[in-house]
């Protein structure tokens, strides 16, 4: 048997697509176990993300975080770095994001560009830190960008309740005005109420703003030659040190921005408390996409579609939510061992070729 | 490529959806009731699992069907917009009455209760709000507000503990710092004030040992937090602090399996059975209690009878059994729980009256 899906499709794209197969058969046995009908229940997951104008808004919603997220991470995966911060540096751009628009009162497209202006400083700031002590001192980024999250963490804790408390909200800032939010009514009606916004177009011109960097121009080549081999890169002229620091401020900049869709576009206001879980599943997502910006783009839509149909398959059969997490994460799971299947691929290749 | 892999992806989606048109959505009689649960699990000891348990006792009276009727759900986030795809969820899908436990549903159901106007909602802890500046509470005919008193209860706890320990050093542990888990300390508060003005005990809750910890999930925080009052000589700590609670009744249960004598009040529920560190002997001397279930169950029948209270906003408190320690607190000597039976016969006709504020208690 020849393998035509394979022939016709690059290597990496079939290895993604293959690690979503195997997590969703993974998935229906989890179903199986439980007792229950996988088809039944993937029929409803994927209903809960599609079934309505205003589902599906709300999937693409749900996913424009994730795609902004997943693109900070891979793009520092391409310039060899590991980018677990994605966490922190989104909630602090989210919290300068909110903190602008709770303080000017500017006309709607004056206000939004000052946000989304403080959201990119913001979360470059929050990556600038690490990247600056990985080219300086050679402390490791993962470490440092881990810490940095608590870091954000505790400044919001601390900041929201202090110049931004809520009327009765004590865990939460001030609704921010329509004003100030991504959300416009041209785009919440084409959906049917959903509460998709602004935030996703940022997101598409982010991946296609990514690509061009990464492909087509020099610093792109640069940074990922640093990415492949720093020492090389460094015999050939390239500061290896601005480039580590460059990145991770590209990357930060990109988590800051899927912080302000998260806090100022799909939600109203910024809470203490809580990391929000985007900065992690961004890490999925990039595996899955296979660190490219459109595979990103692809995998991010397909978590947000999981994300946005668990609680519909929930309410439709007796799945508890706690076996469809753990059927979401068994993909996720699925998705991130993918240099596996590639392995797998691989031996499959070369047994046909009857080495 | 990529227009092909789409191409397939999208194929796949297709095939699923066919078949599942063969197998229809369970048929749906009588009552529909659905939870959305706050942050947290459904088992975790204190609100998700108050309510649900409260939804399940409604079940069992009405003679629901517990695979059909009744649904919880779990968001994946906490912003409102994740609670509101839930409510959205168990709406479609034919829940037509919601309880939602925590404050933290504030604006969603400020939101859910115009877009869904058809659907039933019960608010735990807070009032449906649009969260803007200055803005007021608006609770819609279709849509119940419960509050607590637990300060109450909280009085109640520190009664009992006073007359149980007699004299020595209490602490408290809270989780976020807002007001329903400070009404627990400052009614704690005034509990053991009263007890050493009137019942003659001396116990004494020092300022550096009243703590909110900051979160409701951070169990290795507790831990730590309980060792360091239990190294300074704290007798009993009180914890109203969720997973942070878990932590510190972790740390007092192995106190005890290694001799030491140390104690926990508990919160929310009745704890007792979560301190048991050797055979039915517990930590937890008694818990202050808010009947989350009670109203949960309360509210449920009364839509059954077509009694729902909509636009209301109801208090719990010791007026109506909505608040107070356990009915058996096998660790309190039986004076102690005649004693504190009586004071809480004089809250209830008035005679004592719990502050809800601060004034000039600890924190």
């Amino acid at each position: 048997m020849k393998l035509p899906i394979i022939k016709g499709i690059k290597k990496e794209t079939a290895v993604s697509l293959l690690a979503v197969v195997f997590g969703l058969v993974a998935g229906a046995l989890f179903m199986l176990m439980t007792g229950n009908n996988p088809f039944a229940g993937y029929a409803f997951l994927f209903q809960g993300g599609l079934m309505s104008i205003e589902r599906i808004g709300n999937t693409l919603a749900t996913s424009t975080p994730l795609i902004l997220t997943g693109l900070s991470i891979a793009f520092a995966f391409k310039t060899g770095m590991f980018n677990v911060g994605a966490a922190g540096q989104m909630l602090f751009g989210g919290f300068c994001a909110t903190a602008v628009g709770l303080t000017l009162n500017l006309p709607k497209p004056l206000l939004l560009t000052l946000m989304l202006i403080a959201a990119i400083l913001g979360g470059a700031l929050w990556a600038w830190v690490p990247g600056f002590l990985k080219a300086r001192f050679n402390v490791h980024e993962v470490v440092s960008t881990i810490m940095m999250n608590w870091i954000s963490y505790w400044v919001v804790y601390y900041t929201v309740p202090a110049y931004f408390k809520g009327e009765f909200l004590e865990t939460e800032s001030r609704k921010i005005s329509d004003h100030a939010s991504l959300k416009v009514a041209w785009l919440s009606d084409l959906f049917g109420g959903s509460y998709i916004n602004l935030g996703i177009l940022l997101a598409v011109i982010a991946v296609i703003v990514i690509s061009f960097i990464l492909d087509k121009t020099v610093m792109g080549y640069e940074l990922k030659s640093v990415g492949f081999n720093r020492f090389a890169a460094e015999y050939a002229g390239v500061s290896v040190n601005r480039s580590i620091i460059l990145s991770m401020m590209i990357s930060g900049a990109l988590a800051g921005l899927g912080g302000a869709a998260l806090y100022v576009g799909n939600a109203s206001n910024i809470q203490i408390g809580i990391l929000p879980s985007q900065g992690m599943d961004g890490i999925a997502v990039s595996l899955l996409g296979a660190n490219s910006p459109l595979g990103v783009l692809g995998a991010a839509i397909f978590f947000g579609l999981l994300y946005s149909g668990k609680g519909f398959m929930n309410a439709m059969t007796n799945i508890p939510p706690e076996i469809a997490d753990t059927i979401i994460a068994t993909i996720i799971y699925f998705a991130a061992t993918s240099v596996m299947i590639e392995k797998f691929i691989d031996r499959i290749i070369r047994r046909k070729r009857g080495e | 490529m990529v227009k092909k892999s789409i191409a397939l992806v999208l194929s796949i989606m297709m095939v699923m959806t066919l078949f599942a048109g063969c197998s229809g959505a369970g048929g749906s009689g009588g009552l529909k009731v659905g939870m959305v649960t706050d942050s947290g699990t459904i088992d975790d000891k204190s609100f998700n699992q108050g309510t649900w348990e409260g939804v399940n006792k409604a079940a069992d009276e009405l003679k629901l069907d517990k695979q059909k009727n009744i649904k919880y759900l779990k968001p994946t986030g906490t912003t409102e917009a994740d609670y509101l795809k839930e409510i959205t969820n168990l709406h479609d899908a034919g829940y037509k009455f919601i309880v939602c436990p925590g404050f933290k549903f504030s604006s969603a159901i400020f939101k859910a209760q115009d877009k869904y106007s058809d659907t039933k909602f019960v608010l735990i802890d807070a009032a449906p709000n649009s969260g803007e500046k200055g803005a007021k509470d608006v609770v819609k005919p279709n849509t119940v507000s419960v509050f607590f008193a637990e300060h109450e209860s909280g009085f109640l706890g520190g009664v009992a503990v006073a007359l149980q320990l007699k004299e020595g050093d209490v602490g408290f542990i809270g989780g976020m710092e807002i007001p329903p888990v400070q009404k627990f300390n400052w009614g704690f508060q005034q509990g053991i004030k009263y007890a050493n003005e009137n019942l003659g005990t001396k116990i004494n809750i020092k300022a550096e040992n009243v703590v909110y910890q900051g979160s409701f999930d951070n169990v290795a925080a507790g831990q730590q937090l309980a060792a360091q009052m239990y190294d300074k000589g704290v007798k009993l700590i009180f914890t109203a602090a969720g997973g942070v609670g878990v932590g510190a009744i972790n740390e007092a249960k192995a106190r005890a399996k290694a001799g030491k004598q140390v104690w926990i009040m508990g919160v929310d529920v009745d704890q007792y059975a979560d301190g048991i560190y050797e055979g039915d002997k517990s930590i937890i001397l008694t818990s202050a209690m808010k009947k989350v279930d009670q109203a949960a169950a309360d509210m449920i029948k009364a839509e059954k009878d077509g009694k729902f209270p909509g636009g209301q906003t109801i208090v719990f408190d010791s007026k109506n059994n909505g608040v107070g320690i356990p009915a058996k607190n096998p660790n309190l000597t039986e004076d102690t729980t005649k004693k504190v039976g009586e004071i809480f016969k004089k809250i209830q006709a008035g005679e004592i009256k719990v502050s809800a504020e601060k004034g000039d208690l600890i924190k």
